[in-house]
């Protein structure tokens, strides 16, 4: 089996009774056979990975990537238009961010920003496509269920506190528009329902996934688990033996009464943080979600994915009123992205911790797609503005973009890549494309570059083909050259 | 003769350097030792200790030679009885034994340098250290004139002599020495295959031109094709295919027609082991034979036969084929416990009792209609005296058309990735089948004329070859016409056409030209091949992927085309796509297929007879899934106890024996059933998804059943895919979320939560409430301990709580959950 050196190095590191029961939901034969990889592991610099989701493309000239700056007249031509907010400062000298973002410029001693993130050119643009595509390395549609880079991570690493699943995500719903869509990447696809996203929609409600039924105390809890115990052990003696069916079955059960009754479950419990941390997350779902990922990677998480929430025309999805619409977005994620890193600095979590906030694409006033290869057209955009709610950056743009990282092995004070100062703003340096983004954190997480499963006979890889390149720039400690 | 005179200080200084030597390897023989498996060790050594390694094949010569002579002199002084050789014999055993050392070291130096994956090193490697410490021995005794000095003489010499047999083994294959041997001569020897290679040493006949091809092509596909093959070219040089053979690579020409001896593969593939330039050059050494086969081939002028080449995988019959029956016995009469019987008989299983009716009735309730059977009517059936009560009650199931269609439907949305929501709904890029999928269930409708109608579709089955397209360009290896290819390949055929539809694949015959082809019949316009997605300028073919079947009018209109398609491949003679589908039913039903994995066809079944059989009869009787379905679970072999394995992957293990049905998990949809059924329904009627199913469905559902709902978390967690891709079979193995769900989530609770308010109320005695959830979940009473445990748990007066927590313990017991 190809995982077994972590499996092996997780086993040393957590009791032998938990392993066992975490081993046995191994990987699933038939769909899948694990197959000789014997590259030796690579020496990690991260251990748990948080990605902060800016969903329905987060405009680079609007945050971390400020052009010109001009303000708002009535009749003005749009062209002219490269970004709607002032640039400020950062910490970084030389380099500013949108106003608005001064929190987040504040730390930015401690993080990469990359400004030559380029999406994929997949046509007429949807969303979700290009969503699926930026969480699991994949273009939709694939012959293969394509797993989430958390359910590659989950798989690959397991747990690192046996109680905390290993891939949590909060706060994308499913009841909103294109919710199929999100499903189809929401999932651990062939590697089996195991290492699926643990969903939390709603932070705030999040200790309710981990506790014992809604109205069920801790007493009845464990009665009723003793009486299930009871009712097996007492049945007919060894009625129908054992086998790996019953086995796993009583397993996941004990496991899961475990985890329910575990004093790490408490971490889900954001009403024990002392109101003035909680305040300053509190900018909503997103910033409360900032806060959970930051209790349970004090606890143990593996992979957490903290989203803005993609819901079609909402959040970063800007078809119109962009600007103002884009203050609003600034104020939900300054604040608790910024607090975030700090909290995670203070506490010598960072270096252990990889953060990247990123975004499915950016987006332009003009272009569509790309200058050189537009996509057809989806938002109405007059050539002078006559109202304010054209003023903002309204269709989809994918030749720029910024990512930011922090901790875990990535550079301190970095910035990558460059894009344009006048329009199209497309990158001109360095571009960076989604499989490097994923072998770099696959590097971090000493995962090897050429991490693979048979699917149906066929090598399916971390990133397609295994040949994402890690982007040794940005790293404190770039991988010894192997020859 | 002056040196050797001198004696004492040059011994000396070679002490020294040895000493030297020996503490500079020092690390490099050490250092692995304690990194065990090697698994810590740097990809690449330090030069020095590769270099000092490499010299171990020149330095072990010297101990040899000088060991040798030793024995000679001693000989000769024996003979001529004489003393005047004596410190001649004295110098030659103690530099002999001197250069045994170095050449000790340097082999552990080596050996932990490079890669031996042989059997061979150990031997080799203790000896050869037994050797060296002979040889100092030797040299000591002969220093103090000792008796036994010659004995031990003899026994180095010996030590050396297999030490060096097992090293020249080690770099030149096993078999080197004996491989020339007259008597031992393996090249002469048939392989498993039948083949020896003495008879194509004179003019070769076509098929003789073949077989041999097969054999140089497996040679190179074994040892080769992983850096030399459609996947990696290194060096420029490809071996899968006689063009790329004959072409070379970037260092030109590999192989010289007629000449072995100027081929450059040859000199590469008979190369020392720790040359640079052999090849190999991972993995192991060529054998003696492979290198004869190759050379004798490239002698033989490399014959490569005309026209298609011949597979070097294996390819399942097309054609259908009736075996004949064994003779029934006095119990067994249906031909499927027939073939199982001479399967038995063959691999020495013996037959079981067969399972109660209790067990039999819960079995054949969940396989023909996905429910529980009602607790009266288990009752019923065990008193029922009659001979063939069994029998009757499967036909009985059979007739339940609206419960049969709920179950099986889970199966075929599955298969044939239909399902109510989903992507490529927003954008119209899918269509729903439901409809028509439901009514050709519910007529039991032919499985020729169902997959004839799946393939040449009206509107209402056009879905499955439709495929899913998202909005937006997408890979060329997933055009809704390859899509279609993939699909019907897959679910028809059992195949895999996933590799081709990007590239000749790796793992069968299929050929990128074969996938376009077929896809091409499903396209209104002709198809560009695509490699790897990058366009090739050459248009596609139409044709059928077994050619056998008929050869399809390139230039009718796609409906006309696919109506070719549909009816070649329903013909009887094409015995694979009944072998298919009898084997996904058995699959179904036994927890295994006859052939594993049901989508690779070629792959051996246990009993090749029973699938001919089955698949002939199926064919033969009118296509009539309800009698397939019939005539497996009225079988003796049915009836067998459920078979219970350690290990999920055993059920698939290349060598598993067949002995009865493999024990199984509730469906997502059938332990949603069987909560609905027995204890509250799960689901509300309005959350169905009524616009894709018949207009009357309401009026024939016993209550909501899950198979007709859209997918949701509770059905995903549970293991319910999500139709994106085609799903033959289901992971059925316990996990922690599904756990968690279970434990706490709060559809599966509430629903828990309600149950105990209706039980409650239904039974204020607890002990009959106890027997009635026993009956309803279990199919039986408790025993005491367990009415025990319930009594204590539940007191006098149960609170909907203790009732509550009752049921829920219930639904999770594995005797519920399973299927025995």
């Amino acid at each position: 089996m190809k995982a077994n050196w972590n499996r092996r190095e997780f086993i040393r590191k957590s009791g032998a009774a938990t392993m066992a029961a975490l081993v046995a939901g191994a990987p699933l034969a038939g769909m899948l056979s694990g197959c000789a990889n014997k590259k030796k592991m690579v020496n990690s610099t991260a251990d748990t990975v948080i990605l902060l989701w800016m969903a329905g493309g987060m405009a680079h000239t609007e945050t971390f990537d400020p052009k010109r700056f001009t303000p708002y007249e009535k009749g003005m031509e749009g062209n002219r238009v490269l970004s709607t907010f002032k640039p400020v400062p950062t910490a970084l000298d030389g380099i500013n961010f949108s106003e608005g973002l001064e929190s987040i410029g504040s730390v930015m001693n401690k993080g990469t920003l990359i400004r030559s993130y380029v999406a994929a050119d997949m046509g007429h643009i949807l969303h979700s496509r290009h969503q699926y595509h930026w969480h699991t390395c994949y273009e939709p549609p694939q012959t293969a269920a394509a797993p989430h880079i958390g359910s590659w991570i989950a798989n690959l690493l397991g747990p690192k506190n046996p109680v905390i699943p290993a891939f949590v995500d909060i706060g994308q719903r499913f009841t909103v528009g294109e919710a199929e869509e999100l499903k189809a990447f929401h999932t651990a696809g062939f590697l089996g329902g195991e290492f699926g996203p643990f969903m939390i929609p709603d932070p705030s409600q999040g200790l309710e996934s981990v506790r014992p039924p809604v109205g069920m105390g801790a007493k009845r809890f464990e009665r009723r688990n003793q009486l299930y115990n009871d009712l097996i052990g007492k049945g007919p003696a060894g009625e129908f033996g054992s086998d790996y069916q019953k086995e796993s079955l009583r397993r996941s059960m004990e496991q899961s009464y475990r985890l329910l009754n575990s004093p790490e479950a408490k971490a889900f419990d954001l009403s024990l943080e002392p109101k003035e941390t909680y305040d300053k997350y509190n900018t909503g779902r997103f910033g409360l979600g900032c806060l959970l990922a930051k209790r349970l990677t004090e606890q143990g998480a593996r992979f957490i994915s903290v989203t803005t929430e993609y819901e079609p025309f909402m959040g970063f999805d800007t078809h119109e009123n962009g600007h103002t619409r884009m203050a609003g977005m600034k104020q939900m994620i300054d604040g608790p992205v910024a607090q975030l890193i700090k909290d995670l600095d203070k506490t010598g979590r960072l270096d252990r911790t990889l953060v990247i906030l990123a975004s499915e694409f950016s987006r332009d006033m003009m272009v569509e797609g790309k200058p050189d290869a537009k996509v057809q057209e989806q938002v109405a955009q007059p050539d002078i503005l006559k109202d304010i709610k054209f003023y903002g950056m309204h269709r989809h743009f994918t030749d720029g973009g910024s990512v930011l990282m922090f901790g875990g092995g990535i550079k301190k004070g970095f910035v990558y890549g460059k894009t344009a100062d006048e329009r199209p703003c497309k990158t001109i340096e360095n571009p960076v494309k989604i499989d490097q983004l994923h072998q770099t954190i696959y590097h971090a997480l000493g995962i090897p570059e050429d991490t693979q499963y048979e699917v149906e006979k066929r090598p399916f890889y971390t990133t397609p083909d295994g040949k994402g390149k890690i982007i040794k720039e940005l790293l404190v400690t770039p991988p010894l050259k192997v020859v | 003769m002056n040196l050797l005179k001198r004696g004492g200080p040059i011994p000396t200084k070679i002490a020294h350097m040895l000493a030297v030597l020996f503490f500079i390897s020092l690390p490099a023989v050490v250092m692995p030792v304690f990194a065990q498996n090697s698994e810590i060790l740097p990809e690449n050594s330090f030069w020095l200790w590769s270099f000092l390694g490499r010299l171990h094949p020149m330095v072990v010569h010297f101990p040899v030679g000088l060991l040798f002579v030793a024995l000679l002199f001693e000989w000769i002084a024996r003979k001529r009885k004489t003393d005047s050789f004596k410190s001649t014999i004295r110098i030659l055993t103690f530099t002999g034994a001197l250069f045994s050392i170095v050449a000790v070291i340097l082999g552990l130096v080596l050996s932990n340098t490079e890669t031996y994956g042989s059997r061979l090193l150990p031997i080799h490697q203790w000896l050869g250290i037994a050797t060296a410490v002979l040889a100092c021995c030797t040299a000591w005794l002969y220093t103090k004139n000792q008796r036994l000095s010659y004995a031990f003489l003899i026994t180095t010499v010996l030590g050396v002599t297999l030490a060096g047999h097992f090293g020249s083994g080690l770099t030149h294959g096993d078999d080197y020495l004996s491989s020339v041997l007259p008597g031992a001569d393996t090249t002469e020897n048939a392989d498993a295959n039948g083949f020896v290679l003495a008879s194509y040493k004179g003019a070769l006949s076509p098929q003789q031109v073949q077989d041999f091809n097969i054999q140089v092509r497996t040679i190179f596909a074994h040892n080769c094709y992983s850096c030399h093959g459609p996947v990696k070219v290194k060096g420029e040089l490809r071996l899968d295919g006689r063009d790329y053979l004959m072409k070379g690579g970037k260092h030109g020409p590999i192989i010289m027609a007629g000449n072995p001896g100027k081929s450059e593969l040859m000199r590469r593939i008979t190369l020392p082991r720790n040359h640079k330039e052999a090849m190999p050059s991972k993995g192991k050494s060529l054998t003696a034979k492979e290198i004869a086969t190759l050379e004798l081939w490239i002698k033989q002028g490399a014959p490569w036969p005309e026209g298609p080449e011949k597979s070097l995988f294996r390819i399942a019959t097309l054609e259908p084929r009736l075996p004949e029956i064994p003779a029934a016995t006095e119990k067994l009469s249906n031909p499927i416990d027939l073939f199982v019987n001479s399967y038995f008989q063959k691999n020495k299983i013996s037959w079981k009792a067969p399972v109660d009716d209790r067990i039999y009735m819960r079995r054949v309730y969940l396989d023909v209609i996905g429910l529980l059977p009602p607790p009266d009517s288990v009752d019923h059936f065990v008193l029922d005296p009659a001979p063939n009560k069994r029998s009757l009650l499967v036909q009985q199931l059979l007739t339940r058309n609206h419960d049969y269609v709920q179950h099986w439907i889970t199966f075929w949305n599955d298969a044939l990735r239909n399902d109510y929501s989903g992507t490529g709904y927003i954008t119209g890029g899918r269509k729903n089948i439901s409809k028509w999928l439901y009514t050709a269930l519910l007529t039991n409708k032919p499985y020729n004329a169902f997959v004839k109608e799946l393939i040449s579709t009206d509107k209402n089955s056009a879905g499955f070859i439709r495929g899913i397209s998202w909005r937006g360009t997408i890979n060329s290896s997933q055009s809704t016409e390859m899509q279609a290819a993939q699909n019907v390949s897959q679910v028809f055929l059992g195949l895999n056409l996933k590799c081709a539809s990007c590239h000749n694949s790796f793992v069968s015959d299929w050929k990128l030209d074969d996938a376009y082809a077929f896809a091409n019949l499903f396209s209104d316009s002709t198809l560009e091949i695509n490699r790897c997605d990058k366009p090739t300028g050459i248009m596609a073919g139409r044709r059928i992927l077994f050619k056998e079947l008929g050869a399809i009018d390139s230039n009718a209109k796609k409906e006309k085309r696919l109506k070719q398609l549909a009816d070649y491949l329903v013909q009887p003679k094409d015995g694979r796509l009944y072998r298919t589908f009898v084997n996904r039913i058995w699959a179904q039903l036994m927890g295994r297929g006859i052939v594993e994995p049901v989508d690779v066809m070629d792959n051996l079944p246990w009993s090749q007879d029973l699938i001919d059989w089955m698949a002939w009869d199926f064919a033969a009787s009118g296509f009539d899934i309800k009698k397939l379905i019939f005539s497996i679970l009225t079988s003796a072999t049915y009836q067998l106890p459920s078979v219970a394995v350690k290990e999920q992957g055993l059920i698939q293990a290349s060598d598993f024996k067949f002995s009865g049905m493999m024990r199984r998990r509730l469906s997502s949809e059938q332990f949603t059933d069987a909560v609905s059924k027995m204890i509250q329904p799960v689901y509300e009627d309005s959350m169905m998804a009524v616009i894709f199913l018949p207009d009357d469905i309401k009026t024939t559902i016993p209550f909501a059943r899950a198979s007709l709902m859209k997918n949701d978390a509770f059905q995903t967690i549970l293991g319910r895919p999500n139709r994106e891709n085609v799903s033959t079979s289901r992971n059925t193995q316990a996990s922690l979320l599904q756990a968690l769900e279970l434990t706490n989530g709060s559809l599966f609770n509430q629903t828990i939560k309600k149950a105990a308010f209706k039980w409650k109320e239904r039974y204020p005695d607890p002990d009959l409430m106890v027997k009635e959830i026993y009956r309803n979940t279990l199919g039986r009473l408790p025993d005491n301990r367990e009415a025990t445990v319930a009594r204590v748990a539940l007191g006098k007066t149960p609170s909907s709580d203790a009732v509550e927590d009752f049921l829920w313990a219930m639904t999770l017991h594995p005797s519920f959950q399973l299927i025995y």
